[in-house]
């Protein structure tokens, strides 16, 4: 195809200008402590570069779960013990391309609330230490258990990354009091389980059920008492325009209409974009829309305090 | 009537020219669809191979869903085998299964991961999805992604598994593949060491990988199916059409395929798949499969690999045939622009100068369309037009 050689000479501009933007990102290498590493450790495999196209070469279907998440490159390496060939650390370094996208991973595989005090959250135990640093997301793994060690390096990867990002803010929309700490998640499609609801953050909050039977069950089984408290959710969704939140509402009370059930109060106390009913899965919810965000609380006891919290997220959302 | 003979003949040979090479569907029998999903499915079991454990047809892929509710939807549906892996999540998708499924543990299967390691490692992996489960014992462990035959034959893996079912921790094994399985699979039903194989296997894949199944099912491997829906494109991508019943329909007809293991993440999708068990493969879902293969057809290289080496200048074409797909599949033009970095501008050069396309597809593809396509994105870079106003718009059902 002859005729097509005006095409390569476009070609080549726009490769020179693609690549020249690309360039200016920090090389992911560099994140990665060669030389400067506790000592008694060396380096022994890596830094291996991963991309979109061979992320599921390095952590197989899991790959698919970054890439929801905004998954641009990542970097991995081994280190190893010189006295014990089988104590080793493995870093994992994802850029996720911004911090919301790198604190929802972080809140994905966070499994508690154990922090270790670096980057803007972090997650630290026996084998393990994780956390998330403006557009990076950082995973060790350790083969022994040595929690000091994990958060040392930890330390020297988080001194590496420049991005300053602060956190996302609608983390802050989340009312602190009854908060489980180290619960808030982020989900980019898929919020509560539903396609309608795109995405948002959710996060557990633990009922006041729990102190009311403590005081009629003085003196019984402590164990009981435990087990009577109660977690419920505060959601938000967001969505593109105030329209798109007004349809996925009626979408959801369809839903509910169909599958659960609604409460038949008209108008609805918090207006008359909001209903309360009975999910099957979720329990008790009340959603209502505040431009555009879908805002809500699911999986309630006591229909007072859920208000309660529920006004107090209201009000935090701009 | 379409059930009269001469029709149900046509409709048999209509399917078989259609559908890519592979042979026609087993189970063609014609019965409304349930439509909505919010019925209750008839649900349908298979037996897992040799494990003999009787699971529902389509069961659940639990990777990347994060809600329980989820969960809770597919059993109070009856769907009773969950996979999921020891890596998903670092662990807290098998912690997800694992509460979900407290105190229901006797009526559910649950299929778990493990890679090859050091045997201290794999005895600490296993041990450590046991605690996440919240259960003394694993339904199916099986190897995570193989792609060796010498990895499906390694004795060494096979005596841990074996500690590992004397020990009571699991009671079947396998292995799971994304890529050469046609291979693995023949050499798996020679070595007769492996319960289960948990398989990449849609309507796209080849002749050679239903026989491979076939082999392997027959003996005595139990076939897991998995990446059934062929891709995850969107209902409103594709002119509202919405295959993935048929797809999963499409698995099934296939007895040697004892259960799918869709990977869903919502509500809505593990009814919309759970409303096909007791479904049959209807002339509506050939239709459905029609439009969507030939959607594919346009647009997708499943990176089986069969045409690599034919293009005699050494051109890169599969990279090509990516940016294709990124764009128009996928809607990641961030993934475009990154496959762009690496094609060299001599390889286009060699390709758009070339006067014809000798690289043959064998599900059809349209190579030489396609690359041209591709120059089209490369020259027209995704920047500067919106989706659907591309090369390729409104291209997708001139069959």
């Amino acid at each position: 195809m002859p005729h097509k050689k005006p095409i390569i000479l476009s070609l080549l501009i726009l490769m020179i200008i693609w690549n020249g933007a690309s360039s200016e990102a920090v090389p992911l290498e560099s994140l990665i402590p060669l030389k400067d590493v506790p000592k008694g450790w060396a380096l022994i495999e890596g830094p291996r570069t991963y991309t979109k196209k061979t992320l599921f070469e390095h952590i197989d279907g899991q790959a698919e779960l970054f890439l929801k998440y905004g998954f641009q490159r990542s970097v991995f390496a081994i280190y190893q013990n010189r006295e014990n060939a089988q104590n080793q650390i493995e870093l994992d370094i994802y850029d996720m391309g911004n911090v919301l996208q790198a604190f929802g991973i972080f809140s994905r595989f966070r499994s508690e609330d154990r922090p270790m005090g670096i980057g803007l959250d972090s997650f630290l135990d026996d084998g393990s230490a994780l956390f998330y640093k403006g557009r990076y997301f950082v995973m060790l793994y350790g083969t022994e258990p040595n929690p000091s060690l994990l958060k040392e390096w930890a330390t020297k990867v988080s001194s590496r990354i420049s991005d300053h990002s602060p956190p996302p803010k609608e983390i802050g929309y989340f009312p602190k009091k009854g908060l489980k700490p180290g619960s808030i998640q982020y989900f980019p499609e898929e919020l509560l389980g539903h396609q309608f609801l795109k995405r948002g953050f959710q996060g557990v909050y633990i009922d006041k059920v729990g102190d009311k039977v403590e005081i009629q069950a003085k003196g019984e089984n402590k164990d009981k008492v435990k087990a009577e408290s109660k977690e419920f959710h505060l959601f938000v969704a967001i969505f593109k325009d105030s329209k798109e939140a007004v349809n996925a509402l009626k979408i959801y009370k369809d839903h509910l209409f169909k599958k659960g059930k609604i409460d038949s109060r008209s108008p609805h106390p918090f207006g008359p974009n909001a209903f309360q009913g009975e999910d099957p899965y979720q329990g008790e919810v009340i959603v209502l829309q505040k431009g555009f965000h879908l805002l809500g609380i699911a999986g309630f006891e006591k229909e007072r305090g859920a208000e309660n919290r529920l006004i107090e997220f209201i009000k935090s959302i701009e | 009537m379409f059930s009269e003979k001469i029709e149900r003949r046509k409709f048999i040979k209509t399917i078989s020219s259609t559908l890519l090479g592979i042979a026609a569907p087993n189970i063609l029998k014609v019965r409304p669809s349930l439509g909505k999903s919010e019925k209750t499915p008839n649900l349908e079991y298979r037996t897992l191979g040799r494990t003999g454990m009787k699971v529902t047809t389509v069961s659940m892929g639990v990777m990347n869903c994060s809600d329980p509710t989820v969960l809770h939807r597919a059993y109070d549906l009856g769907i009773n085998f969950y996979d999921t892996a020891d890596c998903y999540m670092w662990g807290r998708n098998e912690e997800m299964v694992g509460k979900v499924f407290q105190g229901k543990r006797e009526k559910v299967f649950i299929q778990t991961k493990v890679h090859p390691n050091i045997e201290k490692k794999m005895r600490a992996s296993v041990e450590r999805s046991l605690r996440r489960l919240r259960t003394d014992y694993i339904d199916v462990l099986v190897w995570h992604g193989h792609s060796l035959t010498e990895e499906v034959s390694d004795r060494g893996l096979f005596e841990f598994m074996e500690k590992m079912k004397k020990e009571g921790k699991v009671r079947f094994a396998g292995f799971s593949s994304h890529s050469n399985m046609a291979s693995l699979l023949r050499e798996a039903a020679k070595s007769n060491v492996h319960d289960v194989a948990l398989v990449s296997y849609n309507f796209t894949h080849s002749k050679g990988l239903r026989e491979a199944v076939g082999l392997a099912a027959k003996s005595g491997i139990g076939i897991v199916a998995m990446k059934t829906q062929a891709g995850g494109y969107k209902k409103e991508k594709i002119g509202g059409l919405s295959p993935h019943q048929a797809a999963l329909k499409y698995v099934l007809t296939d007895q040697n395929i004892s259960m799918a293991v869709p990977g869903v993440t919502t509500v809505e999708q593990i009814e919309e798949c759970a409303a096909v068990m007791g479904t049959f493969f209807t002339k509506g879902d050939l239709q459905s499969l029609k439009q969507y293969h030939s959607f594919l057809q346009r647009r997708i290289c499943t990176m089986c690999g069969g045409c690599t080496g034919e293009c005699p200048y050494g051109v890169p074409h599969r990279d090509l045939l990516r940016l294709v797909m990124y764009h128009d599949g996928y809607e990641k033009d961030s993934l475009l622009k990154e496959s762009l970095q690496i094609i060299t501008t001599p390889d286009v050069q060699r390709c758009s100068e070339c006067p014809s396309c000798s690289i043959i597809c064998r599900r059809g593809l349209d190579i030489r369309a396609q690359m041209q396509l591709a120059q089209e994105l490369i020259v027209r870079p995704p920047a500067l037009y919106k989706h659907g106003s591309g090369p390729a718009a409104g291209r997708q059902f001139d069959v």
